[in-house]
This record gives structure tokens, C-alpha cells and sequence, in this order.
């Protein structure tokens, strides 16, 4: 055979096989509450992201990774270019818009039991979200090199060095050196467009390919199996496009009324700055400030890695096939301890942060 | 279906109000002094325009510098903007009204310039961004002690090329009569020019002096009368070619407000000094189009600084520390 008839073959070959995926594509049948008024977490988690790395790829067109000219980058996005302060408020919205659905999402899951069998590697590999999301928010924090960035990642990183054993390669890994500078904006910002939204897009194929396998969580009683199947193509996917479009015009409304802030530049020698936390690290911040000194790492790794290895564990904790939450009365009471602890400690830290800043 | 509609209602109930607590402020960094310029449809129309009175006023603090080291000064500020416009209002205690700047006084046989300088008030913005200005305000603004060769145009500036400021320099006897106030910028200094520009265009003053330094060259045109605070202006003036018509304690203006023209005289102002303190109004247009000011927009933060002169020379101020100036409609 010569090389042409093989390049052919393979061609062929290929073309065939993009023929059977599409194919399959078109075939494929799903519950059709996938994607409902009721059940749209995901889809719209999914969406978010997807609004996330768009006006992510867009911002870094105009970013430039150097300490100062990163502000400047920053600045002349928002305020000079057209549409520029709708895109970085998309953003911002996004991501705390995301925040806030992946809360209700697992907490959804949890009340539901959906981690229970054969559920749990879709359980396990959505809390490992847990553990890439806080990446996003240490190294996007820094990017736009304002006084809160820079000062809340000095924060974070004084928290990242009481870590035991691993502490200080940690930082070393982040920063880079002794210093919050170029090397420290340059590593968080590939790890923040690059390393990182590989991992996620990984974690959401994972998370997909176990959802496929092992099926959405069905009601709590009868049987799912037997409900009504809808094509994957085009019923769910005209969905996920009608939340991608709703989210994506809601955002870009609330962007363009409120853009979001962008503070003074970054002075690394004003060490008199005290940065505000963010509504999300509230709890966080507040159980670092409570074990102080030797006990930090209580607050910093301890109590947050615990509980994020629990939610883990949770389906060989509570193997019971019982998911009507009145019947499992202890998941549903730590649950809503470890709920009303996080609140407390928010708004400790509201009032010692917000209410009483002088503190 | 019933169970799935609570459901539903619940989650979107919950989104909502996370959604509110998410987007209900912005979140701040550490304090500091910031002037929210309100917006109006009509702009002020002076002083005691009834806008001004419904803004409160926010009390920036001073602290003096070389003569005035150890004490403090405040003066209250307040902002308005309107489609086109931006308008700053000043008030501030001081208890002389000092306008004298060198004025020619004429004891009956000689002229001589009497001790005296002038009340001001200044704002530096950012143009081009100044390296830590945001945080340490005219600290980081070059300046240099005087008689140093680079202390003859402008006495500071910015350290880079990239770096630049938008001045606003008014002055009771020497641009206020005119009805503005000086619009320069800030550049790089370097070893041997200061960094402190003027605007293009005409503006200013002009020195009424002989060519023998003896006496005042000009007097008040006929039929001309005297600006605000008695000020001669440059346009009111007339060479003088009659001495004998002065008696002994008559004062002519040293420093004449020439009226100004282009990028120099885009900030207008209108002040009175009454019952012991300034009323100050500078206003100018949010963006004039000139690479030498700053352009307003609506959307951004600025920060700025103000020093105020009482009666004193450039070295000896009140100045304050960093502010933001935010818009809000």
C-alpha cells in the first residue's frame, strides 16, 4: 500500500469515526429532568464556567503579567476598551455566582443522599471541586495587582506558610521567592489561565463520564430507571444553551449597572492596608484569627482539609440505601452543624471586618 | 410535581438571596478619605447654589509643612458633576485674606514691594498612573530643596516619563481674579529642569515692573475698573507715563492674572472670602481632550491630593493625604 492509500485509509478511518460519535451523539437518550426548572445546578455551574473562561480568554488579550503594568492592563480593559467593564464584571459575577450554586449543588446532593451507591464516585469527584476552587481564588486575586489582591495574597500566603511540612514549599512553589513579584504574578497567572482551568475541564469530563455511567440521582422513591427519556441532542443541549444565555445576559445586566470595583494599585510597602475578605473566605479568615500563634494551622489545614476529606468520605461513612433525610437524621444534624458553625464564623467575621473595621 | 414546584421555588428563593447579600456592595480595601461627586442635571450656579447644599460635605484634613510644621488645617469638600462637567466646592477657615504678592506700595517718594503672598489651594490627579501616589499621595512626587539647579521650573515632578499629573493651582491674587485657576501638569524631573508645566495656551501673570526694577510700569486703565480683591489685571492695564498722579500710600498689583486662553484656562473659578474663610469653586469639563488633563469618566476612581498655602511660599503648605474621587449618579 502506498503512503497516499494509507493517509486515505486513515482519513477514512477518522471520518468514520467522527460519523459514529455523532451518531451516538444523536442516539443518546437521557432522563429528561437532566436539565429542568427544578435541577439546573449543574447545567448552570457548566454555564458559568463556560462565561468564566470566556471573559477570562478575552481579559488576557489586554493582561499584561508584570507588577504596575498589570493594573494598568487592568484599568485600561474596564475603562478604555469597549465592553471591557461588562467583561471583567461577567467575570467577577461568575465566579461568585459560582460559588454560590456549587454550595447549593452540594448541598442539594447531601440533603438528597446522591452520594449514596452506586453514586459515589460522582460524589467524590464533584468534592474534589472543593479542593481546585480555592486555587482559582489564590491566584486570580493577585492578577489585576490592586492594593486588595496583593495584600489579600500576602494574607493567604502567611496561611499557606503555617501549613506543617509542606508549608514553605508551597509557598516557595506560589511565589517563587522572598518576595510577592514578578515571579509570584507570572506563576499565579499560568496557573490561574492555564494549569488550572485544564484541571477543572478534566474534573468536569470526570464528574460527566461518572454522571453517565452511574446516573442522575433519582427521586426518592420509585424508580428512576423507568422515567421519561428526552435526545441529548438537541433537547438538552437547546437547555444548557437557554441557562449559558440567560446567565450570560442576567450577569452582563448586572456588570454593566454595577461594574466591578478595581481598587488603588498595589503598593507592597503600605503595610498599613488592611484587605477586607471577600464573603466566601469570611469563615475561613474568622477560624484562622481563632487559633492563633502555634494552633494556626488548626484554622488554616486542619478543620478545613477535615471536613473537605469527610464530605469525601461520606459514602463509606453512610452506606445505609436510605436517602429520604428524615431517616438519616445524623448526616442531616452534622450537616446542619458544621452549616450553622460556618455561618457564625461569617458573621464574626462580617462584624469584626465590616462592622467594625477598626478592629 | 408538587414536591418538584416547592423544590424549585426554594432554589430559586435561595439563589435570589444569595444573589442580593453577593451583590448588595462592594467590597473595600483599608480607609481612606474618599469625595463622591454627585451627579445633577443642572449645574451649580455658584456658591450658594441650593446643590451645594445638599451634599455634605466631607472634611479632609491637613497637616503643615516647614513653617507650619505641627499644625493642622481641614477644609470641607464637596463634588458635583453633570453631563459635561465637574464642579469642586472649598471651604476653609483662614484668618487673613492675603492677596498682597509683592503689590507696589508708594510712600510719597519711592515704590517698594510690601512682604505679602497669597492664599491658595491645589489639586494634583494622575493623568498616566504615579507610582504608589494612590497610597502615598505628593510623597512620591519628586520635590527638591530650593535653590537646587532643577528647583527653577516647577521645584518637583514625577520620577518617569510614563508618569504624569494634572495641577490645578488656584490663586487668590494671581489667577482668581481672572476667573480661574491655573491648569498645569506634572512631568519627569530631571538634574536640571523641574517637572511642573503649564497647560498650553495663554495664562498666568505678568509682572508689572520697570525695566529698572524701581517702580510699577503699568496702572489701571482709564475707564477700567479694578478686578476682585482690588487686583489690577493685565488687561485693565495701561502704561504708566505720569508718576506724579500717585500719593503716598497708594499700592499697585505686582503680579497682574492675565486672562487665559487654551488648555491653561479650562478650569473656572469663583471664590469670596467672608467672615474669616475661603469659598472656593473650580469647575471644568470632565474631559477636555488635552493630553495635559485628566479625563474624567464616571465609571473610575481617582485619587488626588490638595495643599492649601496660607499667605506662604510653594515649600510652605498643608497637605493632605491621598483621597479618591469617586462618581456617583
Amino acid at each position: 500500500m502506498s503512503e497516499a492509500e494509507v493517509h486515505t485509509s486513515e482519513e477514512r478511518q477518522t471520518a468514520a469515526a467522527g460519523r459514529e460519535c455523532c451518531a451516538q451523539l444523536l442516539r443518546l437518550q437521557v432522563p429528561a429532568d437532566a436539565i429542568c426548572w427544578h435541577r439546573f445546578f449543574g447545567a448552570l455551574q457548566l454555564a458559568l464556567i463556560g462565561l468564566l473562561f470566556l471573559t477570562g480568554v478575552l481579559m488576557a488579550l489586554a493582561y499584561t503579567p508584570v507588577p504596575g503594568t498589570a493594573y494598568d492592563s487592568v484599568d485600561y480593559f474596564q475603562f478604555s476598551l469597549p465592553f471591557g467593564d461588562v467583561v471583567r464584571g461577567v467575570h467577577h459575577y461568575a465566579w461568585n455566582l459560582l460559588l454560590v450554586v456549587m454550595g447549593l449543588h452540594l448541598l442539594r446532593a447531601l440533603v438528597l443522599g446522591a452520594y449514596k451507591s452506586p453514586r459515589q464516585p460522582v460524589w467524590i469527584s464533584g468534592v474534589l471541586f472543593l479542593l481546585v476552587m480555592p486555587l482559582f481564588i489564590i491566584t486570580g486575586d493577585l492578577l489585576p495587582w490592586d492594593q486588595k489582591g496583593y495584600w489579600s495574597t500576602q494574607v493567604r500566603f502567611s496561611i499557606i506558610a503555617s501549613i506543617p511540612v509542606a508549608g514553605d514549599f508551597l509557598l516557595q512553589l506560589f511565589r517563587g521567592g522572598p518576595l510577592t513579584g514578578i515571579v509570584a504574578l507570572t506563576r499565579l497567572y499560568v496557573l490561574h489561565i492555564l494549569l488550572l482551568p485544564g484541571a477543572l475541564v478534566l474534573l468536569i469530563g470526570l464528574h460527566m463520564y461518572f454522571l453517565g455511567t452511574r446516573g442522575l440521582s433519582g427521586p426518592l422513591s420509585g424508580n428512576a430507571a423507568h422515567g421519561p427519556k428526552v435526545p441529548f441532542l438537541p433537547d438538552i443541549v437547546n437547555r444548557w444553551l437557554a441557562v449559558f444565555l440567560l446567565s450570560a445576559i442576567g450577569l452582563g445586566l448586572v456588570a454593566w449597572q454595577w461594574p466591578a470595583a478595581l481598587g488603588d494599585p498595589a503598593d507592597p510597602t503600605d503595610s498599613a492596608f488592611i484587605p477586607r475578605p471577600e464573603w466566601w473566605v469570611l469563615s475561613l479568615n474568622q477560624l484562622v484569627a481563632i487559633f492563633r500563634g502555634p494552633f494556626m494551622v488548626l484554622g488554616s489545614a486542619i478543620i478545613p482539609g477535615g471536613l473537605v476529606f469527610l464530605l469525601g468520605a461520606l459514602p463509606f461513612l453512610d452506606r445505609s440505601p436510605e436517602r429520604r433525610p428524615s431517616k438519616r437524621l445524623g448526616v442531616m444534624l452534622a450537616a446542619a452543624v458544621v452549616l450553622a458553625a460556618l455561618a457564625v464564623l461569617s458573621v464574626m467575621g462580617y462584624v469584626e471586618h465590616f462592622v467594625r473595621p477598626e478592629h | 410535581m408538587q414536591k418538584g414546584l416547592k423544590l424549585g421555588i426554594l432554589t430559586c428563593a435561595l439563589l435570589g438571596f444569595a444573589g442580593l447579600l453577593i451583590f448588595s456592595g462592594s467590597v473595600t480595601g483599608a480607609a481612606k478619605q474618599t469625595l463622591t461627586s454627585v451627579y445633577s442635571k443642572a449645574a451649580p450656579t455658584g456658591l450658594d447654589d441650593p446643590a451645594w447644599g445638599k451634599i455634605k460635605a466631607l472634611e479632609v484634613p491637613f497637616d503643615g509643612k516647614e513653617i507650619f510644621a505641627g499644625k493642622k488645617a481641614s477644609v470641607a469638600t464637596k463634588a458635583v458633576f453633570t453631563d459635561s462637567e465637574i464642579y469642586f466646592w472649598f471651604n476653609w477657615k483662614d484668618a487673613t485674606l492675603s492677596v498682597t504678592k509683592e503689590a507696589w506700595k508708594y510712600d510719597g517718594q519711592n515704590w517698594a514691594r510690601q512682604k505679602g503672598d497669597e492664599d491658595r489651594i491645589s489639586l494634583l490627579f494622575e493623568i498616566n498612573r504615579i507610582n504608589n501616589y494612590a497610597t502615598k499621595g505628593c510623597a512620591v512626587v519628586c520635590h527638591v530643596p530650593a535653590g537646587a539647579p532643577n528647583a527653577k521650573e516647577g521645584k518637583f515632578g514625577t520620577a518617569t516619563d510614563a508618569e504624569k499629573g494634572d495641577l490645578w493651582h488656584w490663586k487668590a491674587a494671581r489667577s482668581d481674579p481672572a476667573g480661574y485657576a491655573d491648569d498645569g501638569y506634572l512631568a519627569k524631573i530631571s538634574d536640571t529642569k523641574g517637572g511642573r508645566k503649564g497647560d498650553a495656551g495663554k495664562g498666568g501673570d505678568k509682572q508689572n515692573i520697570t525695566d529698572d526694577k524701581t517702580k510699577p510700569k503699568y496702572m489701571l486703565a482709564p475707564g477700567k475698573k479694578l478686578g476682585k480683591n482690588n487686583i489690577l489685571l493685565a488687561a485693565d492695564a495701561v502704561e504708566i507715563t505720569d508718576y506724579s498722579v500717585f500719593k503716598a500710600g497708594d499700592v499697585i498689583t505686582y503680579r497682574m492674572p492675565v486672562a487665559a486662553e487654551g488648555s491653561f484656562g479650562d478650569i473656572k473659578a469663583v471664590s469670596r472670602y467672608a467672615d474669616g474663610a475661603w469659598t472656593v469653586m473650580l469647575s471644568r469639563k470632565l474631559n477636555t481632550g488635552n493630553d495635559d488633563d485628566v479625563a474624567f469618566d464616571p465609571r473610575k476612581k481617582y485619587n488626588f491630593t490638595m495643599a492649601l498655602f496660607d499667605d506662604s511660599k510653594d515649600y510652605d503648605s498643608y497637605d493632605s493625604e491621598a483621597l479618591t474621587l469617586e462618581f456617583k449618579k
